[in-house]
């Protein structure tokens, strides 16, 4: 910015730059509320829709604003949606699973980027692999060898598998953040007597923050949204996640529709909530990043 | 030990051999156990005729023969899947980074702004659908219902096999929030010294972008770009909660295809047969990827290889 | 440390399971089954019956997503898992019947009162696997205002409407903005305010109509597929033509299992075909003035029932599971939550039979239809004694396949009237041969 004030005073025709600058800025504040509001819409109508029973929802023309303001809808749905064990049981499986992810994600990154070993092109191939694989296509063998071990109505079939570097996208990205921080702060560091490990925690950690806070991010999503999972593994309904919840409002005959999109704007608050604290460090990170340099 | 000659590349430090392989047993026991022993077992269960319950018959590749030759859903749902890829893809990774970008700049309530567009990602998927069917529906839904209030005729969005697919496609370019967020990583990585440098030459803005931006930015469109295509590749979700592939095979993707041939109809040996081309169409699309990165990616970090 | 937290928490979070086990002398044993919430309180209060009944076996629900309930089942099976008995979806009985899950319930009723009817017995190869846990037909449903506003008379009790007079009383019941009826001068069949009839073409009701004009899906013994006979096909034609060529219904290309609400409940429709549980399911929370009338025949009076089924499944507690199923199917023990609500229909023949047995849940006041008893007596009782007929999947095996999948999907493009229903059926016809002979 202060390029410009410089310039300001020393040449003249950059006056209407500037002005152009200022144009543009509008401009871009403009589009970006109208995206916003464009994409916020199926938000709304789902709000909408949660305000309102199930006959209005049925009628036609639809409704903008919802005709009564049913907010006594969400008591109603939570009567029968057990909020907090639901969000409870997805908590126990999330929490470790992102951190298990987090951190085998980093450990693996870190080493197909900086460190040098036999096989390595190899193991990489394989891990990248990995990632073109449907999942659909291991669910059988996998829920079958789960299933002799004992387990399958726990939840350790939906933790364990994400402590083994999260996913080969996540291990991925890592390793494309690590590598974009510069070779010289290593070479820096071993003089400094520094070993592998060390210069893992102080010097790449620190560097690469913000692509870690999106790798749980990631998968936090991935997790949240991972119905097929959850399915397969989970029948007992004291032990269903919030996703899972969701289902018993199809009924055999029927769908409650309005219920549905109550629980559904529950659902979407833990999420919400998540994504703003992660946000937080999130900002922070990416500045720490861009002041190194 | 820093420097290495090309007689020493050979010899590997164990220290460091070490450190990798402690840093990567948990992700080598996931891809052996996760991923790769399951995946035999499936490529193994495409050559038998098996219904869950009963016996498994070994047929060879009978499977295959019939998925190419007798299967009258099969090119459908091909060619389905690929139409899908590609608008989606294209699609999200245009409308992420044009949303990135304006956010990058300094604009008021960034926050804000951010947490808007990233929200769709967050929500639950299948609330999501139900939520746009509401909004698609050719009789009760909001667009016709807006379409028609200007006299136009109503649209078969998702009742018509050829406008069901980019319509799905639209509400994947609505979800790519993940892919906003990643660039915005990317561009804060972009050094301002760069920019400030080309100021200073008289670069103007399009210029900075195509010349500076992008060439810094490629290894996250690279990465943006695979996991784009893999993940909308394997694309069954709009299809499990909405359209059950249909109209016809309008949105009959090739997971659906697999889910329902092996979960639905109990033809676990057939599902397993339509995994597997799966995984090669993946293999094939990412090998490409990959055999053409070194030309156009720019790594800054990197070791010279 | 964090993570090691959050270790203990799930290990924690295990104990319980290890320490359910049969701590209380009883037999656990599972039954499963899919629903929503009102369904799982009404299962759960049954299943609280009979716990404190007896002190022998204790009952545990087990409840399953309905998209994903025979899936599951099956992965329980591969598992060795499964539970000890609970619902089976209609089109997956015969599959797991054949494919020896299922424990022999041949003669469960034997020497029993009450007898299930025959036309609600699954049959494998013509002996008996299972048995439906009640009973359930097409009807047609109308909304009596409409008709009022349009001067028209109640359909008949008895007396079906030909296929013809039923298009026609359509017509007379569709209107669009300005007024116009469909053929005439400047109907607009885009701004339609009101439509005159839905005919649920949810796949398996379909069948009906085939039935309906003389044709029929599958032969009696399940071993053919006789679905490309031109009355079958004519049949799906012609109710495809309704939206398409008509224009006296809404067009439906993915159909759901939500008859009711996308006809009759949308309040823009004035007859819709739909099953009897709607009684229960629907109406009573719908502000609706309705009426209920047979369908509308091509050619024959024919309706068809259907049901899902309670089973047993072999396993370790076979017989305990066995007692329950067949206490559970009495219609005694599900009497006030889902007879009396009108979810369910009666299977016994002596609710059909007797004046006695039927004036226990017709003429009962908590009864929905009850307030017109000569109309119930007709649609529900005599309809299903005299013109119901069982569908497809109580003879004819892997209707998973053939329903669900084949025709599910062909079928759309009729109904978006892209093709007509002869192109596709002739299309599908090899398959649907092969799917009825798969193992």
């Amino acid at each position: 910015m202060s390029v410009y004030t410089a310039e300001q005073k020393h040449k003249g025709p950059i006056l209407s730059k500037s002005r152009r600058e200022k144009t543009v800025s509008i401009l871009c504040l403009i589009l970006l509320i109208v995206l916003a509001l464009i994409v916020m819409f199926p938000i709304y109508w789902i709000f909408r829709s949660s305000l309102m029973s199930n006959g209005e929802l049925y009628a036609y023309p639809p409704a903008f604003t919802p005709p009564a303001w049913r907010f006594e809808n969400y008591p109603e749905t939570l009567k029968s949606f057990e909020y907090l064990k639901f969000l409870g049981n997805t908590m126990t499986i999330l929490i470790p699973a992102v951190l298990g992810a987090v951190v085998t994600a980093t450990m693996g990154g870190y080493a197909f980027a900086r460190l040098r070993f036999r096989g390595k092109k190899f193991l990489f191939t394989l891990c990248v692999g990995s990632m073109l694989l449907p999942s659909m296509v291991t669910l059988i063998p996998i829920f079958f060898a789960w299933s002799k071990l004992g387990l399958v109505n726990t939840y350790w079939p939906l933790i364990l598998p994400h402590f083994c570097g999260g996913g080969a996208f996540n291990i991925f990205l890592i390793r494309q953040f690590v590598k974009t921080v510069p070779r010289e702060l290593d070479e820096a560091a071993t003089i400094d007597g520094c070993g592998y490990f060390r210069i893992l925690i102080f010097i790449i950690v620190p560097a690469i923050k913000s692509a870690m806070i999106v790798v749980g991010l990631l998968k936090f999503i991935e997790l949240w949204n991972d119905l097929l999972q959850q399915v397969t593994y989970i029948t007992r309904r004291d032990r269903y996640t919030l996703a899972l919840g969701l289902n018993i409002f199809r009924g055999s005959f029927n769908d409650d529709w309005s219920s549905i999109m109550c629980a559904t704007c529950l659902s979407f608050i833990p999420g919400i909530v998540f994504y703003l604290i992660g946000q937080k460090y999130f900002v922070e990170g990416i500045v720490m990043t861009g002041m190194k340099n | 030990m820093t420097v290495l000659t090309k007689k020493h590349m050979i010899r590997y430090n164990r220290g460091e051999t070490r450190a990798a392989w402690i840093c990567l047993l948990p992700s080598v026991i996931g891809l052996v156990c996760i991923t790769y022993i399951p995946m035999i077992a499936s490529f193994t269960l495409s050559l038998f005729n098996w219904n869950g319950l009963g016996e498994m018959k070994y047929i060879g590749l009978d499977n295959y023969i019939r998925l190419f030759t007798r299967d009258t859903k099969f090119y459908g749902s091909l060619l389905t899947t690929l139409e899908y890829a590609c608008l989606s893809v294209i699609g999200s990774i245009i409308y992420s980074m044009i949303i990135a970008m304006l956010l990058n700049r300094k604009v008021p309530a960034r926050g804000f702004f951010r947490a808007v567009f990233y929200l769709p990602y967050v929500l639950p998927v299948l609330a999501v659908y139900l939520g746009w069917k509401w909004l698609f529906d050719y009789n009760h839904g909001l667009f016709n219902y807006l379409i028609k209030l200007n006299g136009g005729t109503s649209v078969k969005f998702l009742d018509s096999s050829t406008m069901v697919t980019p319509s799905l496609a639209l509400i994947a370019v609505w979800l790519s929030g993940n892919l906003i967020v990643i660039f915005l990583a990317g561009l804060q990585n972009v050094p301002r010294t760069y920019h400030e440098a080309a100021e200073i030459d008289g670069a103007n803005a399009w210029h900075r972008f195509w010349k500076i931006t992008i060439p810094c930015m490629t290894p996250i469109i690279f990465y943006n770009l695979l996991m784009s295509l893999v993940t909308n590749l394997q694309v069954i979700t709009p299809a499990l909660s909405l359209t059950q592939g249909g109209p016809g095979t309008g949105s009959y993707f090739m997971c659906y295809m697999l889910y329902t041939q092996a979960f639905k109809s109990h033809k676990y040996g057939y599902g397993s047969a339509i995994a597997v081309i799966l995984f090669l169409i993946i293999a094939v699309f990412t090998g490409i990827l990959f055999a053409t990165s070194k030309g156009w990616i720019f790594y800054e970090g990197d070791e010279k290889e | 440390m964090k993570k090691l937290l959050a270790i203990v928490l799930c290990l924690a979070l295990m104990l319980p399971v290890i320490a359910l086990a049969e701590g209380d002398g009883r037999v656990h044993i599972t039954y499963s089954f899919w629903g929503d919430q009102t369904e799982f309180e009404s299962v759960q209060k049954v299943l609280d019956e009979y716990n404190q009944m007896q002190d022998k076996v204790f009952v545990e629900p087990m409840q399953i997503p309905n998209e994903q309930y025979t899936e599951t089942l099956v992965n329980y099976a591969i598992a060795d898992q499964l539970p000890d008995c609970g619902m089976v979806n209609e089109n997956s009985v015969l599959f797991f019947a054949r494919n020896g899950v299922m424990a022999d319930v041949s003669d469960m009723y034997a020497g029993e009162e009450l007898q299930p009817m025959d036309c609600i017995t699954f049959k494998d190869d013509g002996t008996p696997v299972g048995y439906s846990s009640c009973n359930e037909i097409l009807i047609m449903y109308y909304n009596k205002d409409m008709f009022d506003a349009a001067g028209e008379p109640y359909p008949s009790a008895d007396k079906p409407y030909t296929w013809d007079e039923f298009v026609e009383v359509a017509k007379r019941l569709t209107f669009d903005e300005a007024g116009k009826h469909p053929g005439e001068d400047g109907f607009n069949p885009e701004k339609i305010v009101q439509y005159g009839a839905f005919v649920n073409n949810w796949t398996w009701q379909m069948e009906v109509w085939a039935l309906s004009n003389g044709g029929a899906w599958f032969s009696d013994d399940g071993k053919q597929c006789l679905i490309n006979s031109p009355e079958a096909i004519e049949s799906i034609q012609k109710v495809a033509d309704l939206a398409l060529v008509e224009h006296v219904a809404p067009l439906n290309v993915i159909p759901e299992d939500n008859g009711v609400g996308v006809g009759i409940g949308s309040k823009t429709v004035a007859m819709t075909t739909d099953g009897t549980w709607r009684l229960g399911t629907d109406f009573p929370n719908l502000d609706i003035n309705y009426g209920i009338a047979p369908l509308p025949m091509m050619k024959e009076n024919v309706t068809l029932c259907t049901s899902g089924l309670t089973g047993v499944f072999k396993g370790k507690h076979q017989q305990e599971a066995y007692d329950f199923v067949k206490w559970y199917t009495r219609e005694e023990s599900n009497w006030e939550s889902l007879v009396l609500t009108g979810i369910w229909l009666p299977k016994s023949e002596y609710f059909y039979k007797t004046e006695e047995g039927i004036s226990k849940w017709l003429g009962n006041e908590k009864y929905p239809y009850n307030k017109d008893m000569e109309t119930g007596k007709k649609v529900l009782v005599e309809y299903t004694m005299n013109n119901a007929k069982p569908a497809c999947w109580y003879y004819t095996p892997n209707t998973q396949i053939t329903t669900n999948e084949i025709l599910f999907t062909a079928l759309q493009s009729v109904w978006s009237g892209e093709r007509t229903a002869e192109d596709v059926i002739n299309e599908i016809y090899p398959d649907l041969c092969e799917a009825i002979l798969i193992d």
